[in-house]
């Protein structure tokens, strides 16, 4: 029993550090920020919950109903789901087949290193480079769409309402795709090669070696990118900041936007720690579900 | 030996000893008065030392160590100079505006050798961001912080951050209404620097002269003047729209606020006395600025430095922008510029200097902000940096030689100086503000929906 107990307290001596660390950098700032976000004039309640959630400004708003039907703005909540929509399975498949199709091509490390680089950009340097792809002075896209005669993209997509959280998330899926290619090119690089020449002379197609063979065997990674994706994009906060600010009217607003906005414009904390809270509590229960997924298998 | 031989030898002994006493002692006393006057002379030096340590901006710590023994005498002198006093001034100019800015410190600096002052850049947007948490943590990341945002310096105070420099400002030194932003509970906390105006909309003369081009005297012609831009070949659209977080847009928004509704409404906006859904100021959007961005009189908003170039290089022809623009082009002896027909005021405002309550030198930093608020200015607007002085004490042959063309304009067409809208307001309106006029100028069917939110989210509203 003595022994037993000795040996808990050398486990208890090891972790202390890390526990020490966790507790102070992990655990004290969130049980402040809930505090914070507890506290109002008439004491500790839920009104800053209520406040954020019922919020009618377009640059602040997490919903707004009214405007679903239309362009944007939707509210930054709602923004963060499209974004989630749009940018989880466009960077998990395009990952994929690129690493797919990698295998096939001569220099594909020089390849992969240029898809990569993105990654390596400051997300706020992303969120300029974004804005001026679809200038319409000096960027890419819309000079695309100018050839092409569709007038209405050959403009400035970050100043408009319609295109500006499309230019985002399209943005996001160029600066992310680094990290999606890079996790799929270590798995399918991992999946034997007498597979896919099983399933050739089987008279398998490229398309169906790819469908059948390569997605279920990379699952695993897939899952992960999906995952990190995922919780990326409700924390996205740089390229909005650096592109569009939110605009033009909300139209590009999202959760941790809204909160700087509480935070640094408003100068009103308590706000701004409710908003915080409900985006820990969408990332956490988000990712714990798809953490439990992977782990049933 | 006899007797008398004995005693002669002794004597002789004895005479020698004492000659040999005497002379040691003679060359003792000898020594004692070299080292004595040695003394005094490294006394007057260690005098002299402690003297330079009065001046300012020099801190020296005189030690001296004595020992005096029989024989010798050791004088020992040590003088330390302390490090320099180093301040860190955070300020929102980069590139060339913050080598105008730089000035200003040089002249400090020459002036007290003592302090060596270290520029940090940092917009009013960032500021916001870091320094309410280091302030709160007890800790300052500057000595001296300057912001164009006045309303963010009195909700610092208001938090207990900011030193109070009551003492230092003179308010009826300053331009009229540039302290009463930074005053709270009756007291000053912090320094207007020197101004910008956003005067009106700027042209290149050369490409006036050339089209035949004139500046307008009624709205009329003014209206003219863009139809007849509108048809000169190669210029895209008469005016351009700067792009940013969104402040060139409500520059302009305001100028003609004030030229068509006068400066009263530009002051009853910011104090809240009337609202963007009174008809006053419905008219101005109804009537001036929807039509004239439905019709492409203004480009589809450009960054507004890219829009410097472009215009410049006569893709459109009219910007309206702050006077820092004078600083930015190639020739600005080539710049005109001229306010709304009917204009009566032009807005200004002033960037302020502040010292945290947690600062690293606060009593350094508060004599380098009493500098800056008064003779820095002069210095600072003899540069290239589009400004004007707020302390008037200046006089305006100081000024740069374009921006003593610009006074003159804004003196001789008795333009009021009225304070920036947004700026006035501050807060997480200023951000909405630019935000829907963004969404105005690209939506300008937009309008009763931005109107009705600036209304519904006025603080106090």
């Amino acid at each position: 029993m003595k022994s037993r107990l000795r040996e808990n307290l050398r486990a208890y001596g090891f972790l202390a550090p890390a526990l020490l660390l966790l507790g102070v950098f992990v655990v004290y700032p969130i049980v402040g920020t809930i505090i914070i976000s507890l506290e109002t004039q008439s004491g500790l309640g839920l009104g800053n919950y209520l406040e954020v959630l019922s919020e009618k400004s377009p640059s602040k708003a997490l919903v707004i109903p009214g405007n679903l039907g239309g362009p944007p703005p939707w509210g930054a909540l709602v923004h963060n789901m499209v974004w989630i929509l749009v940018h989880v399975p466009l960077t998990t498949f395009l990952g994929l087949m690129l690493a797919y199709m990698l295998i096939h091509v001569y220099g594909r490390s020089l390849v992969k290193s240029i898809v990569f680089l993105s990654m390596i950009i400051p997300m706020v340097v992303g969120g300029l480079i974004i804005r001026f792809i679809f200038d319409s002075q000096v960027g890419v896209i819309p000079r695309i769409f100018d050839t092409l005669g569709v007038e209405s993209l050959a403009r400035t997509w970050t100043a408009y309402p319609e295109t500006s959280l499309a230019s985002l998330i399209l943005g996001s899926v160029w600066l992310w795709l680094g990290f999606s290619l890079t996790i799929h090119s270590a798995a399918v690089d991992s999946v034997p090669r007498s597979l896919i020449e099983a399933a050739r002379i089987d008279g398998a197609s490229e398309w169906q070696i790819f469908r059948r063979v390569i997605a279920p065997a990379v699952w695993p990674a897939t899952l992960t990118v999906m995952v990190m994706t995922l919780l990326w994009d409700l924390k996205i906060f740089d390229i909005v900041y650096a592109a569009t600010q939110g605009g033009p009217g909300g139209s590009s607003t999202v959760l941790a936007y809204v909160m700087w906005l509480y935070f640094a414009r408003a100068l009103d904390y308590g706000r701004a720690a409710a908003t915080a809270v409900i985006l820990t509590i969408l990332t956490l229960a988000a990712a714990s579900y798809m953490i439990r997924r992977s782990l049933r298998g | 030996m006899s007797l008398d031989q004995r005693i002669g030898t002794i004597v002789l002994v004895v005479a020698v000893i004492a000659l040999i006493l005497g002379a040691m002692g003679y060359m003792q006393a000898s020594k004692i008065a070299s080292i004595e006057d040695r003394i005094s002379a490294l006394e007057e030096r260690i005098k002299a030392l402690e003297e330079r340590a009065q001046a300012p901006g020099t801190t020296t710590t005189v030690t001296e160590t004595r020992t005096e023994r029989a024989v010798e005498t050791v004088v020992e002198t040590e003088t330390v100079v302390r490090e320099r006093v180093r301040l860190t001034v955070i300020g929102p100019w980069s590139g060339d505006e913050a080598k105008y800015f730089q000035a200003v410190l040089d002249e400090y600096m020459r002036r007290n050798p003592g302090v060596e002052i270290k520029y940090v850049t940092m917009r009013a947007e960032d500021l916001a961001t870091s320094l309410p948490l280091q302030f709160a943590a007890g800790t300052s990341p500057a000595d001296v912080v300057i912001t164009p945002w006045a309303w963010w310096i009195v909700e610092m105070a208001k938090n207990g951050y900011v030193e109070d420099v009551t003492g230092l400002v003179n308010k009826d030194e300053y331009v009229a209404g540039t302290v009463d932003a930074v005053v709270w509970d009756g007291k000053v906390w912090g320094a207007p620097f020197t101004m910008w105006l956003k005067p009106g909309f700027w042209y290149k003369k050369s490409f006036f002269q050339a089209n035949g081009l004139e500046e307008p005297g009624s709205m009329d012609e003014f209206m003219a003047l863009l139809d007849k831009i509108k048809g000169i070949p190669g210029v895209k659209n008469p005016i351009v729209t700067g792009d940013s977080v969104g402040w060139p847009i409500s520059d302009v928004t305001e100028h003609f606020i004030i030229a068509v509704g006068g400066p009263d409404l530009q002051l009853k906006l910011i104090n809240g006395e009337t609202s963007f859904t009174d008809p006053e100021v419905r008219t101005v959007f109804e009537q001036y600025l929807v039509p004239l961005i439905r019709d492409g009189y203004f480009s589809e908003p450009i960054e507004w430095t890219q829009a410097v170039t472009l215009w410049w290089n006569e893709e459109y022809a009219l910007y309206f922008m702050g006077t820092w623009i004078t600083g930015m082009v190639d020739n600005p002896d080539d710049l005109g510029f001229f306010p709304l027909p009917g204009a009566k005021g032009v807005v200004g405002g002033a960037d302020y200097i502040f010292v945290p309550k947690t600062a690293p030198n606060k009593e350094e930093a508060l004599k380098l902000l009493e500098f800056l608020a008064t003779e820095g200015q002069a210095i600072h607007v003899s540069q290239p940096a589009g400004k004007i002085p707020t302390w008037t004490k200046v006089p305006a042959s100081e000024l740069w030689g374009p921006m003593q063309t610009v006074y003159s304009k804004v003196v001789e067409l008795n333009l009021q100086i009225l304070p920036d809208l947004d700026d006035s307001v501050g807060g997480d309106w200023q951000t909405l503000f630019w935000d829907q006029l963004k969404l105005l100028w690209v939506n300008p069917d937009s309008l009763d929906q931005v109107l009705a939110t600036l209304t519904q989210e006025f603080p106090g509203g």
